[in-house]
């Protein structure tokens, strides 16, 4: 098998959602002798990439992601525990969550395992998060995004909250606000002084890295 | 009458239908909280009464409840003061969970019953001239609840039967509901279906639009045994929130007579993709426009979507979802204000 062609197998695997088929897979490339960071980095981020384009093409929908998604992270799982502390695979940490009344977690699953997809750490707080709290875990695990996700209209105004907490808190420039649900929009993101808006799981992985630049640079 | 009727005759008279998504602000004029109105239906019609009042749009819904038909099935809702509510356990993993809710009547529940008995007063209570609207759950999204979304989404692709038995035992619910919303005097219901949005279209045929449209029927049939006597039958909108730009066409396909789609969705492309009978009815943000904009705004968006609108007499000025309760009055006055004060450009006449 060519270089190029030594991930097609997993690849593929992970694009057409077989869990079963990305775990042997993973494992034949281990016995093989292939480095745990390069099965991450060469094989299965850019097959989350490609999911990511094939959803944006409109392929792929929520339900198809969330295969692929959930494929790629039991073969996350096996990878993980192999890599040693030196081996830099993450890109950054991002804390991530739904706000604040609010219960609806299908959206922020999806952004936190395309997030995971693409090479970050996500620490998920689930649903209900208070604004506070969202800094809180950002400022002890040292993350620099958070993600917030509301449903409801009439929850996504908390959504500023967080915005404000950072600020009060000093990160404001250390630590970008992501916003995405399906309420929520352009204009309200920059309404409340978030960071940067994702319309979409794989836009989220897009803004979180023309984020993440900003946030280095400054 | 039909939806599009109206909506046709009001734009042959050179005026549009207006009817922002309006319930919850009504708490303000009443001086209550949104969950004070969900369990007092008094209270509940006369906040509705006091928005028909002061606003006069043509077709008033009462306040918005997702959770409602999963409530009375038994599952865990929580209720805030002043916020929309939410299910909190999704306990349906397998058909055989289903058997536990088959034991139980949905109509037998109280919020359902309040629901009803507002619809009830919304008849006595609302000035003549104003549509009365009610909401139901669509069977997809009520499927959401009782499986929870994650799992629901999965189940369409590795358990497509499972999703179907689940659509069909929350169609019953919802069917069963809407009947009785019917009966109440309900002029107009609309179908809540948000969790459809992260449908693929042959998904959404699948699913979800073909429960819609058994509802749709079941309805009108409804509305049929009662329009021998009181002469109206009700009309159907399906609602989805979020963007379903994406499903535009397999909406039209159900048989609802409107289409109400959120501010996400660009309403004058969807006005080119559904026959000229589906009126469309949006699309102003209700959080960013609505809610936090200032009156300027809330004009200009309005004049920016009834030009837009301007050739397809099948449109209804409304909101993309349901309004924020603190919304500003003074904005909903300048939406009415706005969408009352349009007229039709002389060669816009399909």
């Amino acid at each position: 098998m060519s270089a190029a062609g030594q991930w097609d197998v997993l690849q593929q695997a992970i694009i057409d959602g077989k869990t079963a088929a990305v775990e042997s897979e993973v494992r034949r490339l281990l016995e093989a002798g292939a480095a745990p960071e390069s099965i991450i980095n060469e094989g299965m981020i850019p097959a989350m990439i490609k999911v990511g384009e094939l959803f944006e093409e409109g392929q792929f929908f929520v339900p198809e992601m969330l295969i692929s998604a959930r494929a790629m992270r039991a073969g996350l799982a096996i990878v993980k525990p192999l890599l040693r502390s030196t081996e830099k695979v993450t890109k950054a940490k991002v804390v991530l969550g739904t706000i604040q009344g609010d219960l609806h977690d299908i959206g922020k699953n999806l952004v936190g395992m395309m997030l995971e997809g693409a090479g970050y750490e996500v620490i998920d707080l689930g649903t209900d998060v208070p604004p506070d709290k969202f800094v809180q875990t950002a400022k002890e695990q040292q993350a620099s995004l958070i993600g917030v996700s509301a449903l409801l209209t009439t929850t996504m105004i908390r959504m500023q909250d967080v915005v404000r907490s950072v600020e009060q808190a000093g990160l404001k420039g250390k630590v970008g606000v992501l916003v995405g649900g399906a309420p929520v929009n352009e204009r309200f993101a920059k309404e409340i002084g978030a960071d940067g808006y994702a319309p979409n799981a794989s836009a989220a992985v897009r803004v979180a890295d023309s984020l993440l630049g900003k946030l280095k640079g400054a | 009458m039909r939806l599009d009727q109206l909506a046709v005759a009001a734009y042959r008279d050179g005026r549009r239908m207006v009817a922002p998504l309006l319930g919850y602000p009504g708490v303000q004029l009443t001086g209550s909280t949104i969950r004070q109105n969900t369990f007092n239906s008094e209270l509940h019609a006369r906040s509705l009464q006091a928005l028909a009042e002061r606003f006069r749009p043509d077709l008033l819904f009462f306040m918005m409840n997702l959770s409602l038909e999963a409530g009375a099935l038994g599952l865990p809702v929580r209720y805030p003061l002043q916020e929309s509510a939410s299910v909190e356990e999704h306990p349906v993993r397998r058909a055989s969970d289903l058997e536990q809710f088959r034991q139980i009547d949905p109509l037998a529940d109280a919020l359902i019953q309040a629901h009803i008995d507002t619809m009830r007063r919304m008849k006595d209570l609302l000035p003549a001239g104003i549509l009365r609207g009610g909401y139901v759950v669509g069977p997809f999204t009520l499927a959401g609840l009782l499986m929870g979304a994650t799992s629901l989404a999965l189940a369409t692709v590795e358990q497509p039967e499972l999703v179907t038995e689940v659509v069909e035992f929350a169609r019953g619910v919802v069917e069963a509901y809407g009947r009785e919303l019917v009966k109440a005097g309900a002029q107009v219901i609309a179908i809540l279906e948000p969790t459809a949005t992260f449908l693929s279209p042959a998904a959404f045929r699948k699913f979800a639009g073909r429960a819609d449209r058994q509802v749709i029927q079941a309805l009108q049939e409804e509305s049929s045994r009662k329009a021998a006597t009181a002469g109206e039958e009700v009309m159907t909108i399906l609602h989805i929130c979020g963007d379903a730009g994406h499903l535009v066409e397999a909406m039209a396909e159900t048989g609802a007579q409107g289409l109400s789609l959120d501010s996400d969705v660009d309403l004058a492309a969807a006005a080119r993709r559904v026959p000229a009978d589906v009126v469309l009815v949006g699309n102003i943000d209700p959080v960013a426009v609505m809610g936090a904009g200032d009156q300027e705004a809330v004009a200009a968006a309005v004049e920016h979507l009834l030009e837009a609108m301007d050739p397809y007499p099948n449109f209804i000025l409304s909101t993309g979802c349901d309004l924020p309760w603190n919304t500003p009055l003074a904005n909903v006055e300048t939406f009415m204000r706005a969408g009352r004060g349009w007229r039709r450009q002389a060669g816009h006449d399909k």
